[in-house]
């Protein structure tokens, strides 16, 4: 079943970086993507941006933009283009379609990711050259790396769902772009929170061990994303997609 | 042992039935030819014996699998040209068969050599690195039936391959086909309303309308069960009443006049020199004989109508 995997997953890959596709997306906006969040932006934000906590969480919830991007494709697309019914009467198990998908969407995000970092550490080091080499501290780097991986599977999961539900890749962009929009709520509900609720709250985290609430958050998104993942898998059934 | 072999299969979808108590038998080594209009159910067969879908009575082996029960045996060893190509537009072709050469375990070598065998008959192996969204429907038919030969299946089910092709691709890749099924020594289930195709390809066919199977054999066999040798003839002086003394005649079965055409359906064809002396009897001034079978549309038509008519 790996070798099924990873056969879906790499032409998954290949096809969501292939010049000029149908998706509107071509190796000419990955640039873009690169040069805003690898050069403008730190450029802008100077030294800090290397060193900032705040980064971590840049680095962090940014791959749910890269692959909310992409995930849409993933059954709609097939459904639409009519290479879905091809895949289906082929050996591949249901489990092995899925897992590669969700692979692939996984593993963009995180490239991605991992790419706008070193790209945002070049241009950092080369216009603050003279300062010595400056690095990522150690909890960035590891926060980055899990939540980076956390955080695109959690889109992935949410994208292979609302794409396996869709009829049209436009209708999952769509329905995706409205979940963007669900995550957001919590924090344009913070200023109708109670003052001193918040200041209750905001000396609770302050007294906790950022290590235990790094865990507990990555145990969440497990949790979470176990969840999503076991709904997918009851969702995908190749009697059912078949008539669709 | 048959490559398929199916008892009583029915699927229904609401009120209507797709697949209506299908029983068929096809011998392995055969092109099989399943006909029918639009609707007729073919496509649901095909799925049905692809454990794509579920029937919901009856059963059917594939290549000695049970489709319900072991569809995934069943996918492993066959190899499917679905309704729409399925080919992935924004990749090569060689990434195409690549990709399914790596769905079926094949080593990097053996995608190689294979891309290279079935791309070379067709002219395409040059293009192989081209993407293909901009080749024609035809290239992309063929390349498509050779991504269904890519790791050697045993059967491979071809769903209407030449629909919407113009006539000149169309007998390329039916040449294409046979050059290529001929090599790799598959059987074949094809589904066509194309029966000139059908007549061409298939050793096999069976016709199906409604979800309901009309006839199954050879299209000889077919032939001779739903039609009689036809004779043609064009002269001067064919009156009615020479139409009615043909009528009369125990050889015929049945007379139809066409754009001044006699059109006279026979029991046996070697006779037919005795209608010609009947006719110069009567003197007709015959320009024209020449006796001819009735082709598979023919087949086709009459059994679509009778089982329309009930």
């Amino acid at each position: 079943m790996i070798a099924d995997v990873f056969a879906v997953a790499s032409k998954e890959f290949r096809e969501i970086l292939a010049f000029g596709d149908a998706r509107g997306r071509s190796k000419l906006s990955l640039i873009v993507l690169i040069v805003i969040f690898g050069i403008v932006i730190p450029l802008q934000n100077g030294r800090e941006w290397v060193r900032s906590p705040i980064t971590a969480m840049v680095w962090g919830w940014m791959p749910f933009l890269w692959v909310s991007g992409v995930v849409a494709d993933l059954f709609a697309g097939e459904r639409e283009r009519h290479t879905l019914e091809s895949l289906l009467a082929t050996r591949l198990s249901d489990q092995s379609i899925l897992f590669g998908k969700l692979l692939a969407a996984l593993a963009y995000g995180f490239t991605l990711t991992w790419i706008i970092m070193i790209v945002s550490l070049v241009t950092i080091n080369v216009a603050y050259r003279g300062n010595g080499f400056l690095f990522y501290p150690l909890p960035i780097l590891l926060g980055a790396l899990i939540f980076s991986i956390l955080i695109s599977g959690l889109s992935a999961s949410i994208g292979v769902l609302v794409s396996l539900r869709a009829g049209s890749v436009r209708q999952a962009q769509q329905m995706m772009s409205v979940g963007m929009l669900l995550l957001f709520v919590p924090f344009m509900l913070i200023q109708f929170i109670p003052r001193t609720l918040l200041i209750t709250l905001g000396n609770a985290l302050q007294n906790s061990d950022p290590v235990q609430i790094a865990i507990g958050v990555v145990v969440f998104l497990v949790v979470l994303e176990s969840i999503l993942i076991a709904i997918a898998r009851r969702l995908f059934q190749r009697s059912k997609l078949i008539l669709d | 042992m048959n490559a398929i072999q199916t008892n009583q299969l029915t699927r229904s979808f609401g009120d209507l039935k797709a697949v209506d108590r299908l029983t068929l038998e096809v011998p392995r080594g055969t092109v099989f030819g399943f006909l029918g209009p639009n609707g007729s159910g073919k496509t649901t067969t095909i799925r049905l014996l692809l454990g794509l879908l579920d029937a919901d009575q009856g059963e059917a082996q594939v290549l000695g699998f049970n489709t319900k029960t072991q569809a995934d045996e069943v996918r492993t060893r066959c190899g499917a040209l679905l309704e729409h190509h399925g080919l992935y537009e924004r990749l090569s072709a060689a990434e195409n068969l690549d990709y399914y050469g790596r769905i079926w375990h094949l080593s990097k070598a053996e995608r190689e050599g294979r891309i290279r065998e079935l791309l070379d008959p067709l002219d395409l192996y040059k293009r192989r690195e081209e993407p293909i969204g901009r080749w024609s429907r035809g290239m992309k038919q063929k390349l498509a039936v050779a991504r269904t030969l890519m790791h050697r299946p045993e059967l491979i089910f071809l769903d209407e391959p030449t629909a919407g092709l113009d006539p000149v691709a169309s007998a390329a890749l039916r040449d294409d086909l046979m050059t290529l099924v001929s090599k790799e020594g598959v059987t074949i289930f094809l589904t066509t309303h194309n029966l000139a195709e059908a007549e061409k390809l298939c050793n096999q066919v069976a016709v199906i309308n409604r979800g309901q199977l009309l006839a199954n054999g050879s299209p000889a066999e077919l032939r001779r069960r739903t039609s009689a040798p036809r004779l043609y003839v064009t002269g001067q002086g064919i009156t009615p009443q020479v139409i009615e003394d043909l009528q009369r005649n125990t050889l015929v079965k049945r007379v139809q006049q066409q754009n001044g055409r006699l059109l006279v359906d026979l029991n046996d064809l070697t006779r037919s020199h005795e209608i010609v002396t009947q006719l110069v009897k009567v003197n007709v001034l015959i320009d024209e004989v020449y006796k001819e079978k009735v082709d598979l549309e023919d087949v086709f038509l009459q059994l679509v109508e009778e089982e329309r008519g009930g």
